[in-house]
């Protein structure tokens, strides 16, 4: 009985001790963050801090970020690569989304699973039913070589990207608080004041 | 022919004659009746535009492909103008009692079919997900229902953006975790009289359940009951005409006057059971009977702050004329109804009067939005054709609003508060009305991303906090922009205009399903 609580009495100052030892490491982890971001990192002013972005996913002021891996359907590797060989980069429909700042298709497994990562603007899943009226072909061309797509109209389609996607473990956004149609509207509002001031120097 | 058949198609026939009696003035786009309307037409004469003018909207019984003897009224019906009513929630605490009381009611519960005839009181009878379980619909048909309705609108504040002052911490009973709503039902008439004798007929039907001296001991608990309805035609509280907007559905039956939104919207876009715009049926309750000719609706009540608005267009302008347009760019629409589209200088009472013309126009011809704002209140809530910064699909968004207003206009002039509640129940109905809420209020109307407006909310219901937080009175949640001639005009400091009290999530069950629900046992 005593042998047993010494044990005890043994294991928990283990315990201690690794709790000890871990926040000091944790400790030191933060202090030589705090250091080098001190000597290298600079200040710009905006929020850089994270939250979630739903159920899955971070967020970082107004921008998300998802991340996708999926197992590919027989051939689906090269006829996604076809695909977006023909696009040569220009998705014409992922410009219409609007939400849009970028995504990527990576492909991993000797070809068998597909990675994609988007960072979008806001919710994204308020805007699935959407995607689903307006882009349906496109959504499906795409995404249709993924092993068990339901398809973009089909009821259970949220529940299935979900299951395949992973939170980021960091996220960092470069301007947190601009959207894709900020920046397009600040490079409208730029160019407009630019060419009044070109035209005033004229006069 | 033999004579029964002979019988029936006469029969057929006066019922046809009966439909075109009961609601002449009315169009209908069938040549072999419009050469009867025109006979009509001729004989009343202008008493036709008036009548149209009531009816605002068509009837066309060739059009039907809907079940409108299953469906409620509330549904597919426009509320009458004016109107008088009252809304009534229950709590069952006793099951059997509570399927009593529906089956005693069933027969007053009004379907749609007779949507052109001359219009009698309504009751309409809807619940909640603790309803539906209070009335012991098996566990099978509950997980049937969708989780947002589960859940309940106070545990959706985070979809809904109903924070601090909206919170539902601060509601009022019986709303929410305030109370135990269970059953909501609504009497509305376009005459006191029809409304008051609808009304008692329905509290003498149920008194045998209630408890009036210890209410919360009897099988049945009235837990609130509030009248609404409006003289002044169809002002809103603010003084506004409103609630002009509403999709036809496509299948009902029933046109809408012109608007700019083209072809009908998929009926499973608002009733279950159908296809909806996306080409399939969505899942519904279960069993079919359950869910099948049923909907959703959103309920959400609104204590309005028409002095505050009143104060705030003063404020920020030079002259009454000037105040008055303000108001016209916040609602979109001037108070007579005429769209800034439209009449984008001065209020047009002929034009806002005019249903055939009120609501038909697009936006596409106001690319700047200097006739009327990206962030007006109805450009938002129906962007019809305007430039889509953010691919949405303005069809599946739309929402038939039931809304009544309740308490007094107040004045445009008075911009000192007196103390009386007036405000609006805010009624939404679509087969997914949680999911369209949902997205209504956090991208239409609690963020300005999808006008490219940055976080500009809409100036009406927007969640703004300036006073109540001692927010920054410059946060860009707070203005509204008005694009002009030569530049903008940008307004700051705008308040939370109309606050949120309550609300709930509500099933609005098929006239088989709540037999179906009353024959439980």
């Amino acid at each position: 009985m005593s042998s047993h609580n010494n044990e005890n009495k043994h294991s928990n100052s283990e315990d201690l001790k690794d709790k000890f030892t871990e926040s000091l490491e944790a400790f030191k982890l933060r202090a030589e963050l705090l250091v080098a971001n001190l000597k290298e990192g600079g200040d710009d002013g905006y929020d850089h801090s994270t939250t979630t972005a739903g159920e899955k996913g971070l967020r970082s002021g107004k921008v998300s970020e998802l991340t996708v891996i999926a197992p590919l359907k027989e051939g689906g590797a090269e006829r996604l690569k076809e695909i977006l060989k023909i696009a040569g980069g220009n998705l014409k429909g992922a410009t219409r989304v609007g939400t849009l700042h970028d995504l990527r298709f990576v492909f991993i497994d000797d070809d068998t699973r597909v990675l994609f990562c988007t960072a979008y603007d806001g919710d994204w899943d308020p805007y699935i039913d959407d995607f689903a009226t307006k882009i349906p072909e496109l959504m499906d061309i795409l995404f249709g070589n993924v092993k068990g797509w339901p398809g973009i109209k089909d009821p259970s389609v949220k529940q299935f990207i979900l299951d395949h996607q992973i939170t980021a473990a960091g996220w960092y956004v470069g301007v947190p608080h601009l959207t894709v149609q900020d920046i397009r509207r600040h490079e409208r509002i730029v160019k407009g004041v630019n060419k009044a001031l070109d035209e005033a120097q004229a006069n | 022919m033999s004579n029964n058949n002979h019988n029936k198609a006469l029969s057929g026939l006066t019922d046809k004659w009966q439909d075109l009696k009961d609601e002449f003035g009315n169009r209908i786009e069938d040549s072999h009746f419009e050469s009867w309307l025109e006979g009509i037409k001729a004989e009343v004469g202008d008493g036709i535009e008036m009548l149209s003018r009531r009816a605002r909207g068509v009837f066309n019984p060739n059009l039907v492909t809907m079940q409108l003897e299953d469906i409620q009224s509330i549904i597919l019906r426009e509320r009458p103008t004016p109107y008088y009513g009252t809304i009534i929630a229950f709590k069952v605490n006793e099951a059997k009692v509570g399927r009593q009381m529906l089956a005693q009611v069933l027969p007053d519960v009004t379907g749609s079919k007779e949507w052109h005839k001359d219009m009698q009181a309504t009751l309409s009878i809807v619940m909640t997900y603790e309803g539906l379980k209070a009335l012991g619909v098996p566990q099978s048909s509950l997980e049937s229902f969708p989780e947002s309705f589960k859940a309940g609108m106070a545990r959706r504040a985070d979809k809904l953006r109903d924070f601090d002052i909206n919170d539902p911490d601060n509601w009022m009973a019986p709303f929410g975790d305030k109370g135990d709503i269970h059953i909501g039902a609504a009497v509305i008439a376009d005459s006191k009289e029809k409304w008051q004798a609808k009304f008692n007929e329905l509290k003498e039907t149920i008194k045998a359940h209630i408890d009036y001296d210890n209410p919360a001991n009897g099988d049945i608990e009235i837990l609130m009951e509030h009248d609404f309805g409006s003289d002044d035609n169809v002002k809103n509280v603010f003084g506004y005409h409103d609630g002009i907007s509403n999709p036809e559905i496509q299948g009902s039956g029933i046109q809408t006057p012109p608007s700019h939104n083209g072809k009908p919207i998929a009926a499973g876009e608002f009733v279950l059971g159908y296809e909806g715009e996306a080409g399939t049926i969505a899942p519904m309750p279960q069993p079919e009977i359950l869910g099948k000719n049923g909907s959703f609706m959103v309920l959400r009540a609104y204590n309005s702050h028409v002095a505050e608005f009143n104060k705030f267009r003063k404020d920020n302008t030079d002259s009454e004329e000037e105040a008055e347009l303000l108001g016209a760019k916040m609602w979109g629409r001037w108070r007579s109804g005429a769209p800034l589209i439209l009449a984008p200088d001065k209020d047009n009472k002929a034009l806002g009067d005019d249903p055939s013309r009120n609501n038909d126009f697009g936006y596409k011809d106001d690319p700047y939005g200097k006739k009327c704002p990206f962030g007006a209140h109805i450009r938002r809530m129906n962007p019809r054709d305007s430039k889509d910064f953010i691919l949405s699909d303005v069809r599946i968004h739309r929402i038939v609003r039931r809304s009544v207003g309740f308490g007094e206009v107040l004045p445009p002039d008075v911009t000192e508060d007196d103390g009386k509640q007036r405000g609006l129940f805010f009624i939404g109905i679509n087969a997914h009305a949680m999911e369209t809420v949902e997205f209504l209020q956090s991208q239409w109307i609690n963020d300005g991303n999808f006008m490219s407006l940055g976080e500009e909310k809409d100036p009406m219901l927007g969640l703004h906090n300036v006073k109540k937080n001692g927010g920054d009175k410059d946060s860009d949640a707070d203005k509204f922009t008005v694009p002009a001639d030569p530049i903008r005009k940008r307004y700051h400091g705008i308040e939370t205009f109309n606050t949120l009290y309550g609300g709930e999530y509500l099933f609005i069950p098929s006239l088989s399903a709540l037999k179906w629900i009353s024959e439980l046992s």
